[in-house]
């Protein structure tokens, strides 16, 4: 969460960003900035655009028009700056996409290794400090399909951590979890928002967003139509389609 | 009436036909697998400059007979490579050279469709993985998505495998003395053709049972990882 004592620096700034899928407009002209240290929520219904936003950000997708500005890199496509921003921004996927067939401590040493980092032993080392501030040190030399859904999410989590990235961008990181393992998950991600991490989280969990969120963003048909700190964002919700969508997904006693 | 001394010389002349023949056998699989992986990968990029090639290559070496190839690449390849190199150097084209370079292209085209499919039932987040974790592309292909590749193309690969080792008999056709050639002269030579001809369709038949025990093998050492929970 965000320290406002400190003057604020921004992180990632997008205006105008416009993408299309083929002839399909997913985003249509979105602007969000995101300060140092915050974590934003962003919620919307489905195909809202929610998950091509933050893949534009490291250019998973690539943008077709608008700025995206990443501590000080413009994310303008060229493999130079794309690479540069994927430094700085660490991602988290809704199917954990972790390496199947190396194990848990492989899956974090395995990029240290191939950019040079450092020896195998800081690498190692280095990776089991993560894998401890996920609370998963103890299965580092197991495979991934041998660990539950929450706890391969934590490991995605850590294997992300290691390459020590200022940015964290989450997609549903908690969707594909049974139930009793979700809040494994969203507990490890409050820890790191609380620690100053910079994060950006597609989530439907609006307990976590209440609690966590500095900002929610509200997301339909590829565009942003309310951004608000999480307490009026719940609780005083301006435009008719926030209210809706909150109706739908929130237990009904949750705000009147 | 031959004695069986003079068999015992005709089974050693087929020692050294099975000894071509496994050496054939290596090279061409060793040789199909690089250039058919190589293709494979190209082959899921997007750049038409490359597909449209590899569309050629593949369509010509899965629709055209081995055995056309091999005669096209031993008449014809001293000619070729002579007319690319140089006139001042003379070329030969030794019938195992172009046995190999046969069987190799010709599977080649098959080891790409069989790599290409793989690649595209691979998830998607494992190449997103790679991409955000910033791996660069020639290791994220060596140490990530290939391992995995292999995995899902082994049966293919095992077939491609023992297809090639009866394949390589063709190579008696340009004068080449691998096991079916000698089994041949032998059997012609003795008037026992039968018993020559059974005992190197005994050595294939072992050979691809071999296979088997080194497959699985092999699968197990691909599988790591792949045990579900609780296993
Ligand atoms: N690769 C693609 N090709 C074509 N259309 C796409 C592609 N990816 C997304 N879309 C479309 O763009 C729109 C936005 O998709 P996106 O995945 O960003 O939505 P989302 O808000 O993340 O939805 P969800 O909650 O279902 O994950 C959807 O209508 C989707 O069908
Ligand atoms: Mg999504």
């Amino acid at each position: 969460m965000r320290d406002i004592s400190t003057p604020q620096t921004i992180d990632v700034s997008l205006r105008d960003v416009v993408k299309h899928y083929g002839p399909f407009q997913a985003l249509k002209g979105v602007s969000l900035e995101v300060a140092k240290g915050e974590t934003i929520v962003i919620c919307g219904p489905s195909g809202s655009g929610k998950s091509t936003l933050i893949r534009c950000i490291n250019q998973l997708e690539t943008h077709d028009s608008g700025d995206i500005v990443v501590r000080g890199i413009t994310v303008d496509g060229t493999p130079a700056n794309t690479r540069d921003v994927r430094i700085e921004v660490g991602m988290v996927f809704q199917q954990f996409n972790l390496f199947p067939h190396i194990t848990v401590l492989q899956n974090c040493t395995l990029a240290l290794r191939l950019l040079n980092k450092g020896t195998k032993r800081l690498n190692e080392e280095k990776a089991m400090y993560y894998l401890e501030r996920v609370r998963i040190a103890e299965q580092a030399h197991k495979y991934p399909a041998q660990l539950s859904g929450g706890q391969q999410q934590r490991v995605a989590i850590a294997r992300a951590l290691c390459m020590e990235p200022p940015v964290m961008l989450f997609d549903e990181p908690t969707s594909a979890l049974d139930p009793e393992m979700i809040n494994e998950v969203l507990q490890v991600m409050e820890d790191l928002a609380r620690g100053g991490m910079t994060m950006i989280c597609v989530t439907h969990e609006m307990g976590f967003a209440r609690r966590v969120a500095d900002r929610c963003v509200f997301m339909a048909d590829g565009e942003i139509h309310e951004i608000a700190p999480a307490e009026a964002f719940f609780d005083a919700p301006e435009s008719p389609r926030l209210r809706g969508f909150l109706d739908r997904i929130l237990p009904s006693t949750a705000h009147s | 009436m031959p004695t069986s001394v003079d068999y015992s010389g005709y089974f050693q002349q087929m020692l050294g036909g099975v000894s071509i023949t496994v050496q054939m056998l290596l090279w061409s699989f060793v040789i199909s697998l690089a250039i058919g992986t190589v293709f494979g990968i190209l082959r899921t990029g997007a750049s038409g400059v490359v597909q449209i090639p590899l569309t050629i290559y593949i369509s010509i070496m899965t629709g055209v007979p081995s055995l056309l190839i091999l005669f096209i690449i031993y008449y014809g390849g001293s000619g070729v490579l002579t007319a690319l190199l140089g006139y001042d150097r003379s070329f030969d084209v030794s019938p195992f050279s172009s046995g190999v370079a046969a069987i190799a292209m010709v599977n080649a085209a098959y080891v790409c469709d069989l790599v290409h499919g793989a690649i595209r039932n691979l998830p998607k987040g494992q190449f997103e993985a790679c991409t955000v974790l910033g791996l660069p592309r020639f290791h994220a292909w060596r140490l990530i998505l290939l391992p995995q590749v292999f995995r899902l193309a082994l049966p293919g690969l095992v077939n491609i495998w023992i297809i090639i080792l009866k394949e390589t008999s063709l190579v008696s056709l340009v004068g080449l003395s691998d096991l079916v050639t000698v089994a041949k002269t032998a059997g012609g030579a003795t008037s026992e053709p039968f018993v020559f001809l059974i005992v190197a369709s005994f050595f294939y038949i072992a050979m691809s049972t071999l296979t088997v025990p080194l497959a699985n093998r092999l699968e197990r050492r691909l599988n790591r990882g792949q045990t579900p929970v609780g296993a």
